[in-house]
């Protein structure tokens, strides 16, 4: 695996990763084995995409960084910190130092724009004043200074993306994972999203981003995870996408 | 884009962190508010389902909370019948006033009385003019034909019918009264009574708590989804449950209210044909019912039996959503 070597080399040159997979196996209960010993470290300001066909493993390794499951071996540290031990009221915490952008929005429909962009504040018991402030700032940059008292229904899907995403980034998170975020809109719109992707590496937000859109890969020229049957199949620097 | 998207965070805070930095206290607090709000909104927006509740909630309180002022109410009138322990000693013909008061002193003495009263042949005559309406008879009258009477309570705690039995042996008197059965079989009815009231509280109290959940539950049911982004976004358990809770809190308070404002109306609309219908037995008895400091005691109970039952069942549904190790 030439890429993975490259990775390796190209991790030293970083001061230290944000997300570590080391040796990880997911298998369900009924011995469903969703990841098969699966390494691979996310550096400090990364970005990079997770790809492969339905059943690769790609939710399932969502949802062991976001702690909806945890690894039946191997270990994964986010941020120095093993998470098989972030337990009980560490897991919120956890959870909150993770951005996530999903598909489908996961927008909570009876609340406007501003209100749904307004919770990971919150929930970091971020001062009220400053939330109003940051909450303006995000949804201006994201072209959506003018819908803050809108409600989610009354959005365009390209619109609900870009909340999505302004409610992601809001607090600033260390990383951040997108499950899909272009599946449901238009190139034009998708070019858009991944526009925003591209910038927070500049502000030290690593980003991992699941796509099985292939034209997007090579459009976006980052590292690539490929994912195939739970298994690592390969990592592929950007220079080697170029090539 | 020339332009960052991402905004800058204020100044003075370090990338990676929350804007500003309050102390626990004020984030305690702010999640506290940002959820009362939030539970009185939601209240709010569904008013038939939350009216629905809290009369069932105020159904299930009244009833024992009734019942029990009904029953202070009654030991409050049986109290004011004092006379029902007394034990009436009529005296013969023979023994005089002097006599009759000796003898009180002489009563007054024995450890199982609490008190002698003397009622002198003419004050008898008197009373009996006065209340029974018959003056003009009484006056055809020659003599007094009244006895003297000595009305004796006995003491606390000792045994009437004993006692009565004892001024029955008195060479002095000639008819001893004592009504004391009915007496008896009223107190054990009351305390059935209070026992009654009990049991309907603690298994009104259960259901409370069951419609409270059961009504929190159909709520997190219904916003499983919400729930599910907030937990993803890091809610920690306490900020779900919380909205939750205070919803049960306020569907205490707006039953125990309510219960409150029943038991009020009932209390106005039988107070004046209760009146009347003491004063016609020459009775001062008035409905109680209740005071200031035990009806907040109610609302507290009920406020927490709200609170409990929605705590329930938050943390049942809390339980099933934690990652599992496998």
């Amino acid at each position: 695996m030439p890429g993975a070597t490259k990775r390796s080399t190209l991790l030293h040159n970083r001061e230290m990763s944000v997300l570590r997979f080391d040796n990880v196996s997911k298998q369900y209960a009924g011995g469903h084995e969703a990841l098969v010993d699966v390494s691979f470290e996310v550096a400090q300001g990364e970005m990079l995409f997770v790809t492969g066909h339905s059943g690769a493993g790609k939710s399932t390794l969502l949802k062991l960084i976001h702690l909806d499951e945890r690894p039946s071996r191997g270990t994964v540290v986010f941020d120095e910190r093993n998470l098989l031990k972030v337990r009980g009221g560490d897991i919120p915490r956890h959870r909150r130092a993770v951005g996530a952008v999903y598909q489908d929005h996961r927008l909570l429909t009876d609340r406007t724009i501003a209100e749904n962009v307004a919770l990971p504040l919150i929930l970091r018991g971020t001062r009220r004043a400053d939330i109003g402030k940051r909450v303006r700032s995000v949804l201006e940059r994201m072209g959506l200074g003018h819908r803050e008292k809108a409600l989610p229904s009354q959005l365009s899907a390209g619109e609900q993306q870009r909340v999505g995403i302004a409610r992601a980034i809001v607090g600033e998170p260390k990383l951040l994972v997108a499950d899909e975020p272009t599946g449901n809109l238009d190139p034009t719109l998708a070019a858009e999203i991944m526009a925003l992707f591209a910038e927070l590496p500049a502000r030290g937000t690593s980003v991992l981003v699941v796509s099985h859109d292939l034209a997007l890969l090579r459009r976006m020229r980052k590292r690539v995870l490929i994912l195939d049957h739970g298994r690592l199949l390969d990592d592929i620097s950007p220079q080697d996408l170029a090539e | 884009m020339s332009t960052p998207m991402i905004p800058p965070a204020p100044a003075g805070t370090p990338a990676n962190t929350p804007a500003g930095a309050p102390s626990r206290v004020a984030i305690w607090w702010q999640h506290h508010m940002h959820s009362v709000v939030f539970s009185l909104g939601r209240a709010w927006r569904k008013p038939w389902a939350t009216l629905l509740t809290i009369t069932v909630m105020a159904l299930a309180l009244a009833l024992p909370l009734g019942l029990s002022i009904a029953l202070d109410n009654v030991k409050h009138f049986t109290g004011s019948v004092q006379q029902s322990r007394e034990i009436n000693v009529f005296l013969k013909d023979t023994v005089d006033v002097p006599g009759a008061q000796a003898l009180a002193v002489q009563l007054r003495a024995r450890d199982d009385v609490a008190a002698v009263k003397l009622q002198t042949p003419e004050a008898g005559l008197a009373e009996l003019r006065e209340h029974a309406g018959l003056g003009e008879a009484i006056d055809a009258l020659q003599d007094n034909p009244l006895p003297s009477l000595l009305v004796v309570t006995p003491g606390a705690g000792r045994d009437d019918a004993r006692l009565a039995r004892a001024l029955g042996t008195l060479p002095q008197a000639d008819l001893v009264q004592h009504d004391a059965q009915w007496r008896t079989r009223l107190d054990a009815w009351l305390a059935f009574g209070a026992r009654l009231v009990q049991v309907l509280s603690v298994l009104l109290g259960i259901g409370a708590v069951l419609v409270v959940g059961n009504t929190v539950r159909l709520d997190i049911q219904a916003r499983r989804e919400e729930i599910g982004v907030l937990q993803l976004l890091g809610a920690s358990d306490g900020f779900i449950r919380r909205p939750f809770v205070y919803l049960g809190a306020w569907y205490g308070l707006g039953s125990g209210l309510l219960a409150l404002g029943m038991i009020a109306a009932a209390g106005m609309a039988l107070r004046a044909p209760l009146a009347a219908l003491s004063q016609s037995y020459g009775s001062p008895f008035v409905l109680k019912g209740l005071d200031l400091l035990h009806s907040s005691i109610v609302l507290l109970c009920i406020v927490l039996v709200g609170w409990l039952g929605a705590w329930l069942v938050t943390g049942h549904f809390l339980r099933q959503t934690r990652p599992t190790d496998t």
